[in-house]
């Protein structure tokens, strides 16, 4: 076997323009799977880091309905009101967390304009973690202190113990955050009370509640889904737990991802068809070797192996170095997410079952597309081969 | 009186099919008779497209007869499977082509060392083996080379010592001095009457006067018929 592996070889290199050529046609398709689906996992990882920051005892109120498929969570644009002190008396109930998104007008260092800001009350960085590059977080009821996003930041010209006019009122700028926060590094944050009284609303766009120990997750959320809906009168505001929205979220990264892989494979399968062309080409071009073959005694499963073999190591080949260069594509997009994007939507990570199973794909791909080949060339007639021209 | 025949036909024919759709039937051989003794050095004369290369192949077993038997050390070699068919190409059979045909990937050595590897034979005896026919066919030097960077002469050369590789009882040459000079010819033809002195039992089909000369028996073949068989 290790022999006829080497007869393979030899057949290989003697075509080496048209081998390279049907090896970069497997390339180009494991690479494609390769890349496309190690960005999925690089969603999926990342996904899965924030909402294990979070934690899987938060529920989130929000706006609007859970939907299935690539819809999720309703926008964050429809803010509401809600009665925290009521909230608060739902048993299973523990912290409350509440945020609310805002475009606010920002003069400092010379510069103006519009600025996303992000209102938090008190206890935020207790459900999510926010990187300080610079300076601090707030302090319980806090108040006319903002924490600059990095980019921000930079651009102002402002650090910690800078001041920044938000709608035209002064606000102590006590720390600067990066976008390991998983916060768009061009927001600002300040204390929820203060984003409401400058925009003259009590609303928020999202309430996040902790459940108490000893509760549980689920039941909690039911529970707190009947109290708004008895309180409101109506559904217009959804409850979830974090482990809904998770299975949602990797619900349409998995259904995302088996439509790139979709395509991906029949980049693989024309690759495949290229290796099949190849080989029946070496199996007529060689058809007096394999008669000589024959003549010295070599047996049809001996030749067929030959020729699976030499099919295989194609494919083989076009794996690991697309395997490479997928998994160097899926690095440089999420090198490229990072610095574009600024947050953290994608995670780098190559899991080993897809290297493994990529190369082991590529191999089976290159084998299947030289069975019929090779068995063209056992089942020669070795008189015929022998005497063709 | 079997025993003393490596290899015997009875009645054979051999009829192929050809053209597009195979409806053209030529028959190659008709009804031959034919006894080879072991150890014996057998030439084959004749003109083109007498049925002297069909001869061959029915011999070494690469093909089965239409009709008649033929019987390799007393067995029918028709009711043989293509891969005992094949074991016995392998181990009891060295073929020589007048084109050489060596495998164009493999080196000198590489060749002499294939009939093993189909053979299974472990790789340090197999490569002891094949230098020992190399030095045999004076190629010591050439082992490394690519059939591309050797002559005609040493291609034959490589192509009996590929042939004696398994040690056959048979070595079946098809014009194997036909694309030589009749002075490499000479030297191919030392190393099978070489061969034949050590025991092994030689076919050689020919145009050469000269193979003839040195063969115990010369048959004559026309039409597909043996028309003449005599003993030197």
């Amino acid at each position: 076997m290790l022999d006829l592996f080497g007869i393979a070889v030899r057949g290989l290199l003697h075509r080496k323009k048209r081998s390279w050529l049907t090896i970069v046609g497997i390339l180009i398709g494991i690479t494609a799977v390769v890349a496309l689906v190690s960005l999925g996992e690089s969603m999926q990882r990342a996904v899965k880091r924030s909402f294990e920051e979070l934690g899987y005892d938060v529920v989130m109120i929000l706006p609007g309905e859970l939907g299935g498929g690539f819809g999720g969570p309703g926008s964050f644009s429809t803010p509401f009101e809600i009665d925290v002190d009521a909230l608060s008396t739902v048993e299973g109930v523990g912290e409350i967390g509440l945020l609310n998104f805002q475009s606010v007008y920002v003069k400092a260092g010379g510069k103006e304009g519009f600025l996303d800001a992000l209102g938090v009350s008190g206890n935020i960085f207790s459900f999510f973690k926010v990187e300080m590059v610079e300076g601090r977080g707030f302090t319980e009821g806090e108040r006319g202190a903002a924490i600059l996003g990095r980019e921000v930041a930079t651009e102002l010209g402002i650090g910690a113990g800078g001041t920044v006019l938000i709608e035209d009122r002064p606000f102590a700028v006590v720390g600067v955050y990066s976008a390991d926060s998983r916060l768009d590094e061009d927001a600002i944050i300040i204390p929820l009370a203060d984003l409401q009284e400058l925009t003259g609303t009590r609303a928020v766009t999202m309430v996040l509640v902790r459940v108490a120990p000893g509760y549980d997750v689920s039941e909690t959320a039911k529970r707190i889904e009947d109290f708004l809906r008895r309180s409101r009168g109506r559904r217009d505001l959804s409850v979830q737990t974090m482990e809904e929205v998770h299975e949602v979220v990797q619900r349409a990264l998995g259904i995302l991802g088996a439509f790139l892989g979709g395509i991906a494979g029949i980049a693989l399968l024309v690759g495949g068809i290229g290796v099949m062309n190849t080989m029946y080409t070496a199996v007529l071009e060689r058809t007096r070797e394999i008669g000589v073959m024959k003549a010295v005694g070599a047996r049809n499963s001996q030749i067929a192996l030959i020729f699976l073999l030499e099919s295989g190591l194609m494919g083989l080949a076009g794996g690991i170095l697309g395997t490479g260069i997928g998994s160097s594509l899926n690095f440089i997009a999420v090198f490229a997410a990072k610095r574009a994007l600024g947050t953290g939507v994608l995670e780098y990570g190559i899991s080993w079952w897809l290297v493994l199973g990529a190369l082991g794909f590529s191999f089976l791909v290159g084998a299947v597309a030289g069975l019929l080949p090779a068995r063209a060339a056992a089942r020669l007639d070795p008189v015929e081969a022998l005497r063709y021209e | 009186m079997t025993d003393d025949h490596i290899v015997k036909l009875e009645a054979v024919w051999k009829v192929y099919r050809m053209g597009r759709r195979r409806r053209i039937e030529v028959e190659a051989l008709r009804g031959v008779d034919l006894g080879v003794a072991r150890g014996e050095f057998l030439a084959v004369t004749g003109p083109s497209g007498s049925g002297k290369s069909t001869l061959l192949h029915l011999m070494g077993c690469l093909d089965r007869p239409t009709k008649g038997r033929v019987l390799f050390e007393g067995e029918d070699v028709s009711a043989l499977r293509a891969t005992a068919l094949a074991r016995i190409r392998n181990r009891r059979v060295g073929f020589v082509f007048q084109s050489f045909n060596l495998s164009p990937t493999l080196s000198a050595l590489g060749n002499v060392e294939l009939p093993m590897i189909f053979a299974g034979v472990p790789r340090r005896e197999r490569l002891r083996r094949a230098r020992e026919l190399l030095a045999r066919v004076g190629l010591t030097e050439r082992e490394r080379h690519l059939p591309a960077e050797l002559s005609g002469g040493e291609q034959q050369r490589v192509a009996i010592a590929r042939a004696l590789a398994n040690s056959p009882d048979l070595l079946l040459a098809d014009e194997p001095t036909g694309n030589l000079d009749s002075e490499t010819g000479r030297g191919v033809l030392s190393l099978l009457s070489g061969s034949n002195a050590d025991g092994v039992t030689v076919v050689v089909v020919t145009h050469d006067p000269e193979v003839a000369g040195i063969a115990h028996r010369v048959l004559r073949i026309r039409d597909g018929r043996i028309v003449e068989d005599t003993d030197a």
